[in-house]
């Protein structure tokens, strides 16, 4: 396509296993998709293969994807609001590192987690909302020194809850597509992305198709992450499998099914680690191992987005 | 015309309390919906009384018509002819906090006496026997929502006098503490269980007896729960499903997803 303007566009494009390599052990992370919605999943096993220790996660609500990621001991501790494979039950392997003593968690609630993400994108130290008044998720913490604070109002006297902001070490969300300088657009709900993507001092945007540049210009409105947050950007159709992304493929149930079930013991995830992690080099051959038939069913049949 | 009720060997429990849960939706409300039951619910009420109620998701799909049964409250199938797709801030924060939200569902592992719930843990929070999901949007949602039903099972280690964990704010410790709090939303109005209904008592905020499903005795309500609720002289029987509602409740989940067919 003709350029009708010509300026200088920077590449990011750097492979997943580059961009996981530039995540050291012990960093702080915020973890994009909601629920069973665009989870940066071929991260996450990526994050596995490399081997990664003593990660803190943040995020609203994350489902398999962080189960792998304390399966794998690759995460220490969590500031979350909501874990569960829903549909299906508890989260396997985290329940299991709990117990063990090898993961701890800080509990906020949704709208406190949104918020938090707000504020260190913002670049203000903490945040006010109207969540967690008179609850233990207000009077307990598991390691925060100081987890949040109530005040009253000193314009109002209205009670209001402080929550500290969040400003990661990385902040990994995957889109539906991007240009190569990173122009960011999402289908579907964007959860808690759009706050949480501005929070990281880095921000890896992985992306289920790489687009011309012309394409994102020519609907600018569409773009919810613009390049100047962006570090870098992997291409990586599929990377949520196997749950979904709005426009682009549903979820295979039937693998979640496999994986929770499988999971229940530790032998079960060690052996679901090694033969579809560990097993490959990276997450194009777990797509093949998938299959070109099963992954063409679960294509969105348009009109849905699903 | 009259409703023509079904006979209670025809449904089950589950079938009963989505429909119990649906007849909470009044039309044109905006009302939050997690998955499971309340799911089911909220189609249920757009297909009969309440088409005009506009259903939110709280992962940011909003005036959901969806079609299909989602299984994540992310689920791309919530999507389907709504009339936005946001996000977070929007729905938890905008729309709920902002004063927007009529009515909001919520599940829950345990409820005291004063419908505060806990999702969070079970045992101590030094040693827990079991993580539980986390608070999610619950805690937002019976923060700010004005009403809010609980839908649950109920079982004595369910209806506990002291809960493990505090995650949800029902009344709190009684009648104007959600007040002195600083919470913004009405509380917990309604608490629909596979044996009865429960509402609070306007002056004390305890949980109070309103109906028994038909072939439960009080006796068995007071038996399955670990608290002293509040039981009126007269308790009637919970309203039947009639023959249109649960012909429309098995042709929303054909397949059984969250209500099997079987009892």
């Amino acid at each position: 396509m003709q350029c009708l303007v010509e300026v200088p566009v920077e590449d990011k494009r750097i492979s997943l296993k580059e961009a996981v390599k530039l995540v050291p052990d012990g960093s702080h992370i915020f973890w994009g998709g909601f629920g069973f919605q665009r989870p940066p999943m071929a991260f996450a096993h990526e994050l596995v293969r490399q081997n990664k220790r003593n990660m803190t996660i943040y995020t609203c609500g994350s489902e398999m994807d962080i189960d792998i990621l304390s399966g794998a001991k690759v995460v220490s501790r969590f500031e979350l609001a909501f874990f569960a494979i829903e549909g299906i039950g508890l989260v396997p392997n985290i329940q299991r590192r709990i117990k063990e003593g090898a993961i701890e968690i800080e509990d906020y609630s949704n709208l406190a987690m949104a918020l938090r993400f707000l504020g260190g994108a913002l670049g203000v130290p903490f945040m006010p909302l109207k969540s967690m008044l008179g609850t233990d998720l207000l009077a307990k913490s598991r390691f925060r020194s100081k987890k949040a604070h109530t005040m009253d109002c000193p314009f109002t006297g209205e009670k209001v809850v402080l929550v500290p902001s969040v400003r990661p070490d990385f902040s990994i969300v995957h889109v539906s597509r991007v240009d190569k300088e990173g122009n960011a657009q999402i289908d579907g709900i964007r959860g808690e992305d759009i706050e949480g993507a501005r929070a990281g001092k880095k921000l890896i945007v992985m992306a289920e198709e790489i687009v011309d540049t012309e394409f994102i210009r020519a609907q600018p409105d569409q773009t919810v992450i613009p390049n100047i947050y962006v570090s870098h950007v992997v291409e990586c159709p599929w990377g949520s499998y196997p749950m979904m992304v709005y426009n682009y493929y549903d979820y295979d149930m039937e693998h979640v099914r496999m994986y929770y079930d499988q999971c229940k013991t530790e032998e079960g995830w060690q052996k679901y680690c090694e033969e579809y992690i560990m097993a490959f080099n990276d997450y194009k051959e777990l797509l093949q191992k998938v299959g070109i038939e099963r992954l063409l069913k679960l294509k969105a049949k348009k009109p849905l987005a699903y | 015309m009259a409703k023509k009720y079904v006979e209670p060997e025809e449904f089950t429990t589950l079938e009963l309390m989505a429909v119990c849960g649906s007849k909470q939706i009044k039309n044109g409300e905006v009302v939050f919906i997690g998955t499971g039951l309340p799911l089911i619910a909220a189609m249920l009420a757009k297909k009969t009384h309440a088409p005009g109620a506009k259903i939110v998701y709280e992962a940011g799909f909003i005036d959901s018509n969806a079609k299909d049964i989602a299984l994540s409250i992310a689920d791309s199938r919530l999507g389907y002819h709504a009339a936005g797709a946001i996000g977070l801030i929007e729905t938890l924060g905008l729309m709920l906090q902002g004063g927007h939200v009529d009515l909001g569902f919520v599940g829950a592992a345990q409820i005291d006496e004063y419908g505060n719930i806990n999702t969070t843990y079970i045992g101590s929070f030094e040693k827990p026997v079991v993580r539980l999901p986390g608070s999610g949007g619950g805690n937002d949602i019976i923060s700010s929502a004005k009403r809010v039903v609980v839908i649950m099972m109920h079982e004595k280690r369910k209806m506990v006098k002291k809960l493990d964990y505090l995650t949800s704010p029902g009344f709190l410790d009684g009648p104007g503490a959600r007040e002195r709090t600083g919470l913004l939303g009405g509380g917990p109005s309604l608490v629909v269980t596979n044996l009865c209904q429960m509402d609070f008592d306007p002056k004390t905020k305890r949980i109070r007896l309103a109906t028994v499903h038909p072939g439960v005795s009080v006796q068995q309500v007071v038996d399955n729960s670990g608290f002293d609720l509040i039981i009126p002289q007269n308790v009637p029987t919970t309203e039947l499903p009639t023959y249109e509602e649960l012909e429309l409740l098995r042709a929303i989940d054909p397949k059984g997803i969250y209500i099997p067919r079987s009892k």
